[in-house]
């Protein structure tokens, strides 16, 4: 990443004050984005979400195995990134809400799972056979923003999962593990609709006390960034988790301003194009003009093959 | 230049496919400049005895390409010229490049070479105006004139016996460059011409085209005068500077933005470059000031300039033009 100098610095923040960003966008405006499932037939989900520069993808994993002793009835989740320790750590509370006091990449997203997904349609024997799901993600190419995207890879990941039905074998098994036979054609699918989605508002500050702040910021004005707070909004517009990363200190105000826009933003329309298998359905529109900027920016390859 | 990736629905691709095979079919030299990939043998008139070049081989007494690109021919040198290809720097060419390091009465600048351009302290004019010997207080001053990550606007002066290239500054239209943005394109889409440095008027914007394949787009500046003016402009900027460096309060700094106009046009023009570049249009001013006459005759919002469907009709636009243009001259 190339330095910038003093006069290019200026330009940026000026821009984000006067709401015209060096790309011509206004402050809360997202970049072009595009979501296609299916990339990796091998997988059993998975989806590749370009925003502007930044090309991410999320694959889904699912593999027989044991459950946890302390839920036996629900199947497991584990993740995996390959994204720097800071960014790494933000995406887990965004997920997961807080819970997760190690910075490990593992066990973390089962309790998202939990609050997104019905793990109990994981388990195969309750006790002793359920679903491991392995989601991963792979950055390819990053220009700022890394979060959305990942969220929303993820999401639309968990959305094109295809589970094959399992048939248990009937006999006695006593302590062995049973026979179970996997179906090649049968596939059980996700209602993800209780999945997040990230937002992610960075402020770029300068010395001086302001008040604006920017949606979607590319690597340069990503450099220049004081603070940022990611959002995860569920489809039912809850708040998920939340994080601050960055240095600088923020405003209680500017945080709860944040948050509302964050629930009220465009990508959290996506939710409906994400998660169902229709997207000719209309979703409720709650600000006509993000609607029509979402229905000429957004668009969606394969949803659900 | 990062890849970008559009969505296209079906119209717009066959749109945007129909546009380029029109500017393919209407490129004259279709014939001789083909285009060729590892391994296509290259036509060649043998009588005439040809010079292998760059990206050539003689394979079985046929020249094979070894690189992919398209075929050069500069009387009997026949060489491959590669599209993404770095920047290959010849005297007088005017380039945009970046501070990476400050050395002994130099500045190594980074311009998309294969290495730092240099540009030396005695290339560059003092900010008093004084033509006089560089004394040991200017080497240590070097750094209120330049310092690391500046955009400095140039002009290449020669390549040094040791292969590294030198640059000079010496005239008011060169020097630093603030307020506005650079934009990375390939090289090999700004062509030579007589005028790299351009005043959009109507516009109120700088533009200028580095044969690097940095464009910079900014506010317009007028190049300073004389000794007097530069004395005043001197301890203005030793004002902002040290009041940029402390504390500034809000309607101060917001003072010294650049206007919305301005900073719309330069916006509107930056995204006119990308668009060119994304496509692979050669850029110069001409096009780009189509380009943005076309977004605000659609009136277009700025960001929408990304999108799909300006892409394709800027493709559309120039395939037009191209047609007419070889219609007129036929």
């Amino acid at each position: 990443m190339v330095g910038l100098s003093v006069g290019e610095k200026h330009f940026i923040q000026g821009g984000i004050a006067q709401d015209l960003r060096t790309d011509g966008r206004r402050r809360l405006t997202y970049r072009p984005f595009n979501v296609e499932t299916g990339v990796i037939p091998q997988a059993n989900g998975s989806a590749r979400v370009r925003l502007g520069g930044t090309d991410v993808i999320a694959s889904v994993k699912a593999e027989l195995g044991k459950p946890s002793p302390s839920q036996p009835d629900k199947g497991k989740g584990r993740g995996g990134e390959e994204l720097s320790t800071e960014l790494s750590g933000a995406l887990q509370h965004c997920l997961l809400g807080g819970k997760s006091g190690a910075v490990g990449d593992m066990e973390v997203l089962t309790n998202v799972l939990g609050a997104g997904i019905d793990l109990s349609s994981l388990v195969v024997v309750e006790g002793k056979v359920c679903w491991d799901l392995y989601i991963d993600g792979l950055v390819v190419s990053s220009d700022g923003n890394l979060l959305d995207a990942l969220g929303a890879a993820i999401k639309a990941a968990l959305t094109n999962t295809g589970i094959p039905k399992v048939e248990v074998a009937v006999g006695a098994s006593g302590d062995g593990l049973p026979e179970v036979d996997i179906s090649d054609d049968e596939y059980l699918q996700f209602d993800t609709s209780g999945v997040p989605v990230i937002v992610t508002l960075t402020k770029v500050a300068q010395y001086h006390v302001g008040r604006h702040y920017i949606v979607d910021a590319t690597l340069e004005e990503e450099s220049q960034m004081s603070s940022a707070v990611s959002v995860s909004v569920s489809g039912q517009g809850r708040i998920c988790g939340l994080i601050k990363r960055g240095g600088a200190g923020l405003d209680p105000s500017v945080i709860l301003d944040m948050i509302s826009v964050a629930k009220h933003k465009p990508l959290k329309k996506s939710h409906d194009y994400l998660g169902t298998p229709d997207i000719t359905q209309p979703s409720s529109i709650q600000n006509s003009s993000w609607m029509q900027y979402l229905l000429y920016t957004n668009k969606l390859t394969e949803l659900l093959e | 230049m990062r890849g970008f990736q559009l969505s296209l629905n079906q119209t717009q691709k066959l749109r945007l496919q129909r546009a380029l095979e029109q500017l393919e079919s209407l490129s004259s030299k279709s014939n001789s400049n083909a285009s060729v990939a590892v391994a296509d043998t290259i036509p060649v008139n043998y009588e005439d005895g040809v010079l292998k070049g760059h990206g050539t081989l003689d394979l079985d007494g046929e020249v094979v390409a070894t690189l992919c690109g398209v075929v050069e021919r500069v009387n009997k040198l026949v060489y491959i010229r590669t599209l993404r290809a770095r920047y290959k720097p010849e005297t007088g060419d005017i380039i945009v490049g970046r501070v990476t390091e400050i050395a002994p009465k130099r500045w190594r600048l980074d311009i998309n070479f294969s290495q730092d351009a240099v540009l030396m302290l005695s290339s560059m004019n003092l900010p008093d105006g004084i033509q006089r010997r560089r004394t040991a207080v200017d080497e240590l001053n070097m750094r209120s004139i330049f310092e690391e990550n500046d955009i400095v606007c140039a002009e290449v002066r020669g390549f040094q016996h040791d292969g590294s290239l030198h640059l000079q500054a010496r005239s008011q239209k060169y020097g630093k460059l603030e307020r506005g943005q650079v934009l990375t394109i390939s090289p090999y889409l700004v062509k030579r011409r007589k005028q790299h440095l351009h005043y959009l008027e109507e516009f109120g914007v700088d533009l200028i085209l580095g044969c690097n394949g940095f464009i910079w787009v900014g506010e317009h500046v007028e190049a300073k005068g004389i000794l007097i003016e530069d004395q005043t402009d001197k301890a203005e900027q030793l004002n902002t500077k040290s009041s940029s460096s402390t504390f500034m309060s809000l309607e101060e700094q917001e003072r010294t933005y650049t206007s919305l106009e301005t900073r719309q046009n330069i916006c509107r023009i930056a995204n006119a470059v990308r668009v060119l570049a994304n496509l692979g249009f050669s850029v110069t001013v001409e096009v780009i000031k189509e380009t943005v006459n076309l977004s605000s005759s659609l009136n277009l919002d700025i960001h929408e300039m990304l999108g799909s469907e300006f892409y394709v009709l800027v493709a559309e636009g120039e395939a037009t033009r191209k047609s007419m243009f070889t219609k007129k001259k036929g």
